[in-house]
């Protein structure tokens, strides 16, 4: 109700807002660049040179104060004698100042996990298309692929100045990964071909994963989103224990291996924990201990779950700046909570945020707008790399209505059902003109894009020839009405479209693309499902067609699930399908589409594959044979939906124009935060 | 007397343990559990849970378990005051509410006060006064008052606090005092913060009150002994408060039952567009995440707050109205 109230309040202001979101939206692009909103994808630069590095740190005021009352050591003892050292995107900045923020409660952690990403052992550069250290120092991949060496830095130390070295590494994958009652299995990163791999100590700086097949992913992996790569702060929160390393000196108290399992249990219910696992899961879960040791910028010192979770510098920040300045320069981050993702778009505009783009909705772009003067806040649009932000799954594996299941696994059907869609139309109703239209296929800017003519690709309104399709295929009965009707039993061919509310009002969009399907005969059944219910009947193969964003799949390998029914947790395309890929054929069903069965073959080979090019070249045959397919529909995409509406206080400095929004990115990760000052 | 009150508290108990249990089945109904909706929430936000994380965040929350023994579990821990552990908030339940409890009381009562406050005296005169000016003025303040959904007034009251003002808007506390342990300056900006929640919160009530008010009154004041007493030169003050009114203050008396719950939940729509940090938003959130513990302490809490409300009731119907007292013995 509320939401529909503000969105009226945003139409009645859009009026004003032609000068970037022209009427006509073929090229929105030009205009939208031309509106300064835009800028190009930039960030602070790494020194890699060690010639270059400085030779003499600086730090912050409040720490300094610390050294001198001999609480602290000194900041050359603290910061590794191989530190991360980073060009600022534009000026050396100034110590201090308090990040405000907003956020949603505990469920919502991923707001201050991704300001803590660097915390990865590899990431991605502001582009979001090359891997960089971050954590690791540099890496190695041995000729056959099985052998992976991670190099840390020397003299690189905890958050609470305990050394952190290859041992943490070890007890990560020894005491934790591979205790049962920790981990229940081993997980599919660290285990190429099924055969589990091994994490091997060379010296104290110096750490090997070792596989029995080849694994050339592994460092793609260990740079993503991904269980392994994702890095401590959110891989070892909410009861999960991947990422590669953990604080050994502080948590092995917590293990009944270093004790036994009598003391330790003794221990969890004297501190209210049911048994030993469960109060290991709270110690090593950085938003909720303010113990516990970390590698981010800053760390936990008023949990989650009280209204304000607070962050703090970490004195132990093992990167620098090009003058030899520790890193991060902003001392504080305050998230305070909002009970509504209302509130925090109201807040921001108020201009009560230093930087929120988490929850701001594209929808109040116009009201943003005009109250930049007076909240004090610069607006920065950062469009999305993936294709579609809104993409009709088609389920290929449903068979509970044989006619229906017919039709949607026929291809012909599903490319006039992509042609039916004016995406225009959506993008100038529901992006504001500033979405680009187009099929799942991800940005040409990233290397994994089949190219320019795939994002076109059966995606362009054309109701003769989706028409000529249909009746093509033996759909050419119709109703009085004008509908196609079912050729088994001669009534009306129902589809029903599945849409939540979710990141974009899809329910709303699916109504307007049912709207548009008329005009080929195609009557959609729109039903406006609540989350886990469309989420339960997906998983039980119930639905037709599920509405969703193809988010994550700008880089297939690291995230296929929104691309490949390979998943079962999330798998819209084709459920039964994604259970019998992830069970190797034991559970599930097999599909018997030649086409779909070269997708599953290709995406297997890549792993095996040594050169980063074959392997996006790998990916660009998946996507063509997707986009050819028509599996998923897309229809919007490379917009500013999900994370992309950026507001930045004027006082901030060293801000990008434009920030990389994708998982890979861990927006606004890869801008890297800890690089941003109060001017 | 005392065998109809403890006849009602053996009931109350029952009713309680039976609340309990619809409590639970409620929770349950939904498809999905907290880990499917703690999947959702992240896919839509561009962060993603695998299959092993799931798996073992069902092992870890024991939702791999049947219902009963899920029951049980919960029960067992219930019964000596503790409610476990909400599986979204990581804290024992009884904290999570507790730190919204007392707030929501505070603010749940000002806005009752308020309701009374502007209601009673407003809905006497105009059932006196009937058809004066007044009345008309208040009645058809009373019927917008009515027909304005109060989420609106809300928002409406929030938009131009914004444009004219420039006001923070929601919350209950300036962001500086948010994080401030407790202090006379912190209590003055909650008192600072509090009126424009307690004003919309208790606006809709007030207006439903007048009129009920004035209903119930102008029934009492056409009845004979009121006549009566006033042939006989009672003053008129006296004819009107000492008689008519308190019989017309009866319904009031039995709206405590489900005054009761509401002064520890609060209005959950009110609540989530200001931002108020009460038990209302908490029970909803609790019910979208699929909170189990959560979200049945906090239903259980609003079941026993309703029994003990209307239990409350009847004593008070008892003690204010003598004719239910004397049929009963």
């Amino acid at each position: 109700m509320k939401k529909s109230v503000l969105l009226g309040v945003c139409a009645s202001l859009l009026v004003g807002l032609s000068a970037f979101a022209p009427a006509q939206a073929q090229q929105p692009s030009a205009n939208l660049m031309a509106s300064g909103l835009v800028g190009k994808l930039e960030g602070p630069e790494l020194i890699l040179d060690p010639a270059k590095w400085p030779k003499s740190f600086g730090e912050a005021p409040d720490l300094a104060e610390l050294v001198k009352a001999g609480k602290l050591p000194p900041v050359k003892d603290r910061v590794p004698a191989e530190p991360l050292v980073m060009k600022p995107l534009s000026e050396v900045g100034k110590y201090g100042g308090t990040w405000r923020r907003g956020f949603l409660g505990p469920g919502d952690w991923e707001n201050g996990n991704r300001l803590n990403a660097s915390d990865k052992l590899l990431f991605w550069d502001p582009t979001g298309t090359k891997i960089v250290p971050s954590v690791a120092k540099s890496w190695e991949q041995s000729a056959d692929g099985k052998v992976i060496r991670v190099n840390l830095r020397k003299g690189m130390k905890w958050s609470d100045g305990a050394p952190f070295t290859a041992d943490d590494f070890v007890f990560w994958f020894e005491d934790l990964y591979s205790n049962k009652d920790i981990v229940a299995a081993p997980i599919p990163d660290m285990s190429p071909g099924g055969k589990p791999g091994k994490v091997v100590k060379v010296d104290e700086t110096t750490v090997e994963f070792q596989f029995e097949n080849p694994h050339f992913l592994f460092v793609d992996f260990l740079a993503g989103d991904t269980l392994i790569g994702g890095g401590q702060s959110v891989r070892q929160s909410q009861g999960t224990t991947f990422g590669a390393y953990s604080p050994k000196h502080y948590l092995k108290q917590f293990l009944p291996k270093y004790s036994s399992e009598a003391q330790v249990n003794e221990r969890a219910k004297a501190e209210g924990f049911e048994n030993w696992v469960k109060m290991l899961h709270f110690k090593k879960d950085w938003s909720f201990n303010t113990e516990l040791p970390t590698l981010g910028p800053w760390k936990t010192t008023r949990p989650i779950n009280t209204p304000t979770w607070v962050l703090e510098r970490n004195p132990y920040y093992w990167a620098v700046d090009s003058a030899g300045n520790q890193l991060p320069y902003i001392d504080k981050v305050v998230l305070t909570l909002a009970e509504d993702s209302e509130v925090i778009n109201l807040r921001a505009i108020g201009g009560n945020y230093d930087m929120q783009e988490r929850h701001i909705s594209l929808s109040k772009l116009p009201v943003i707008l005009e109250n930049q003067q007076k909240g004090g806040y610069k607006v920065h649009l950062d469009l999305a790399l993936h294709g579609s932000d809104t993409t009709l799954f088609i389920n290929q594996s449903f068979k509970a209505d044989a006619e229906v299941a017919k039709w949607l696994t026929n291809a012909d059907f599903r490319r006039a059902l992509s042609m039916g869609i004016d995406r225009n139309q959506l993008n100038d109703t529901f992006w504001l003109g500033i979405g680009t239209p187009g099929s799942v296929a991800p940005s040409v800017q990233m290397p994994q894009s089949p190219g320019k003519e795939y994002r076109d690709k059966y995606s362009k309104l054309d109701i003769a020839k989706a028409n000529q399709l249909l009746d093509g295929i033996g759909l050419t009965k119709k109703d009085s009405e004008g509908y196609r009707v079912r050729t088994d039993n001669g009534e009306r061919l129902r589809i029903q479209v599945q849409a939540v509310k979710a990141l974009l009002p899809w329910p709303q969009q699916a109504e307007m693309i049912g709207e548009q399907w008329r005009k080929i005969g195609i009557q959609a059944d729109v039903r406006e499902m609540e989350r886990t219910l469309a989420t339960t009947r997906t998983r039980n193969n119930e639905h037709q067609i599920m509405v969703w964003t193809n988010g994550g799949t700008e880089l297939l390998y690291l995230f296929p699930r929104h691309a490949i029914p390979v998943d079962p947790t999330e798998a819209y395309m084709g459920p039964e399908f994604a259970t019998w890929y992830a069970s190797n054929g034991a559970q599930g069903r097999a599909p018997t589409d030649p086409q779909m069965l070269k997708i599953y073959d290709l995406f297997k080979s890549a792993s095996g594959q040594r050169e980063a090019g074959d392997r996006d070249k790998t990916a660009q045959e998946i996507w063509k044979i997707l986009v050819d397919q028509q599996y998923a529909i897309g229809t919007v995409g490379e917009s500013p939906a999900q994370f992309g509406v950026r507001i930045v206080s004027t006082k901030l400095g060293n801000i990008p124009s434009r920030a990389c929004i994708a998982q890979h990115c861990r927006t606004p990760s890869s801008s890297h935060a800890e690089t941003w000052y109060f001017k | 007397m005392l065998a109809y009150i403890a006849r009602r508290a053996v009931l109350a108990v029952l009713t309680m343990a039976a609340i309990s249990v619809f409590a639970f089945i409620i929770i349950q109904l939904p498809p999905g559990d907290f880990v499917d909706a703690y999947i959702a929430n992240l896919s839509a936000s561009g962060s993603s849970v695998s299959m092993e994380e799931a798996k073992s965040l069902r092992a870890l929350y024991g939702l791999d378990q049947p219902v009963y023994v899920q029951y049980m579990k919960w029960m067992s821990r219930v019964l000596v005051g503790d409610f476990g552990e909400s599986m979204e908030w990581h804290r024992p339940v009884a904290e999570v509410i507790g730190d919204r409890l007392w707030l929501t009381i505070v603010l749940s009562l000002s806005a009752l006060m308020l309701t009374w406050g502007i209601a009673l005296p407003i809905g006497i005169y105009s059932a006196v006064r009937q058809y004066s000016a007044l009345d008309y003025v208040f009645t058809s303040i009373s019927f917008i008052g009515l027909a304005v959904p109060n989420f609106l007034l809300a928002l409406v009251i929030m938009y131009f606090s914004f444009v004219l003002f420039g006001a923070n808007v929601g919350g209950l506390f300036s962001s500086e005092f948010d994080l401030a342990p407790w202090s006379l300056a912190k209590v003055w900006d909650l008192i600072k913060h509090l009126p424009l929640p307690a004003v919309i919160l208790a606006l809709a009530g007030t207006a439903q009150l007048i009129r009920i008010m004035r209903a119930n009154l102008l029934d009492e004041l056409r009845k004979p002994y009121v006549v009566t007493a006033r042939a006989k030169g009672m003053p008129e003050a006296r004819v009107i408060w000492k008689y008519p009114v308190r019989a017309a203050l009866n319904p009031f008396a039995s709206t405590i039952a489900y005054l009761f719950p509401y002064l520890v939940s609060g209005s959950i729509i009110i609540s989530l567009v200001l931002s108020l940090p009460t038990v209302g938003p908490l029970l909803l959130k609790a019910l979208i995440a699929q909170d189990m513990f959560l979200a049945g302490t906090i239903v259980l809490l609003l079941g026993v707050m309703t029994v003990i409300g209307t239990f409350i009731s009847d004593l008070v119907l008892m003690w204010v109205d003598p004719r239910i007292r004397f049929q009963m013995d």
